[in-house]
């Protein structure tokens, strides 16, 4: 039996339920940020790798940022979202992000961990860029197998995110939506759903996301992203760069909606570059106006 | 799929269909400049000083073409400033290479590095690391001068710049 994440779909007596809670990303070292960002929000995701730092040859979390953290946690919950762990990669994955992983889980309660379905390396080389999976049975036995291991070692929900498609999707035996449903139900893993990712595929391929919604089995959908990037010669780029635009909020709200209470929270990724630009007040601002979206 | 993404190396009339279709497509130029953009907007925050000079030097883009092309680092800034700045320290430019070198070892330092670095300099890097500190045009004429700057922990400000006996500065 996988360990589960509760879902709020008893409404507490007398008190309207929250349709989703709301979470942000966060990469450390910017305190005044976090102060204003940290009444908003009922979840904050870390992501390992750029909450780390070298120390001589290894790659570290950096215990500045993890005291920041445990000091957090009493506020809000941990969740975790990787960026490296390839789990697509025909070679295998990266030991180096699962040493961040244990190590940041021996320091912080995390409530759940994602990481996306696609690959960043091949035959150990780094492609600088996530590509997605190939979406055939080859393919899907592979992502199974290790999201059954990955569950095995970790003794907290596990959730897959579907990636941008930044070149044209290699022939398969399904579509998107049905490769997520078969992996959540192989392995009982949860999805993360990137609203903004499907928005840039249907403005750079075209992509149907009303069809992809309705293929989608929503019911597996434990966490959204909402998030913002750039339009570069034609291209939308998913650099989370900017606050959410409207229609991404609506896509969001939408598929919490279908998920009818299965949906545990939205969380708002973005860049630490981009907060100068975009200003820390606007980002809390922005953060009270997605809290008032997702409830109900 | 490797070799199209980071060589853009276009495929001949025997390769996958599917190959030949991303080789040509418009999204795999994308992609490419995008990846040549992060390096960019990373090394940029984590190199700031060779960044400018390669900048001055209008040597940027060959420089991380290079960097991309032949070293396999991951893309994230916390490995990729050390990896660049160390392939520059070797550069065939003077300047660059002390400049790389200087930066890396100040960077080494300040995350702990016990050790004591010695970055040769073949000018005065007093000016140049002014310059380049302050986003203004360096010298690249100056005159020359045998001497070195010493990186560590133990020194005032972690550095110190050593003029040898005969260009001993007042």
């Amino acid at each position: 039996m996988r360990p589960a994440i509760a879902t709020g779909t008893s409404p507490a007596a007398g008190k309207a339920r929250r349709r989703a809670s709301l979470g942000v990303s966060y990469e450390g070292r910017d305190p005044d940020l976090l102060r204003r960002m940290l009444p908003h929000v009922d979840y904050l995701e870390v992501t390992p790798e750029t909450i780390s730092e070298m120390n001589g040859d290894e790659l570290v979390l950096s215990p500045e940022i993890m005291a920041e953290l445990r000091n957090a946690a009493g506020a809000v919950k941990i969740v975790v979202h990787g960026v490296s762990l390839s789990i697509g990669s025909h070679e295998g994955w990266s030991p180096t992000y699962l040493r961040l992983l244990d190590s940041l889980l021996d320091q912080v309660d995390v409530v759940w961990h994602s990481e996306h379905l696609g690959y960043t390396k091949v035959d150990g080389e780094h492609l600088g860029i996530m590509l997605a999976m190939p979406k055939t049975e080859q393919a899907l036995d592979v992502v199974s197998e290790r999201v059954r291991k990955i569950q095995e070692r970790y003794p907290i929900p596990f959730l897959i995110e579907n990636i941008v498609h930044v070149v044209p999707d290699c022939p398969g035996d399904y579509s998107d939506a049905a490769f997520l449903n078969a992996l959540a139900e192989r392995t009982d893993c949860g999805l993360l759903l990137d609203a903004y990712n499907l928005e840039c595929d249907e403005h750079n391929h075209g992509f149907d996301i009303p069809a992809f919604l309705d293929q989608l089995d929503a019911s597996r959908v434990r966490e959204l992203h909402v998030a913002c990037g750039v339009e570069h010669n034609g291209f939308l780029l998913d650099v989370h760069s900017r606050l959410p635009r409207p229609s991404t909020v609506v896509l969001a709200r939408q598929v919490v909606n279908r998920a009818a209470g299965s949906v545990r929270a939205v969380v708002y990724e973005f860049m630490p570059e981009a907060v100068p630009g975009l200003g820390r007040d606007a980002i809390a601002e922005e953060l009270g106006r997605l809290r008032a979206a997702f409830e109900s | 799929m490797l070799s199209l993404i980071r060589n853009g190396n276009r495929g001949g009339p025997d390769d996958d269909a599917y190959l030949r279709r991303v080789s040509e497509s418009g999204d795999l130029k994308e992609a490419r400049r995008n990846i040549f953009l992060w390096r960019i907007y990373v090394l940029e925050r984590t190199c700031v000083l060779t960044f400018a000079l390669l900048g001055q030097l209008h040597l940027l883009d060959e420089s991380v073409a290079d960097f991309i092309a032949h070293h396999n680092i991951s893309p994230f800034r916390e490995t990729q400033g050390p990896a660049f700045l160390e392939g520059l320290s070797g550069h065939r430019e003077p300047l660059i290479a002390s400049v790389a070198r200087f930066e890396l070892a100040l960077s080494r330092v300040r995350q702990g590095d016990p050790r004591r670095h010695v970055v040769p300099w073949s000018v005065d890097p007093r000016p140049v690391l002014n310059a380049l500190a302050r986003g203004l045009p360096v010298d690249v004429e100056a005159d020359a001068c045998a001497c070195r700057i010493l990186v560590s922990r133990d020194l005032p400000f972690l550095f110190e710049v050593v003029f040898s006996p005969a260009e001993e500065r007042v």
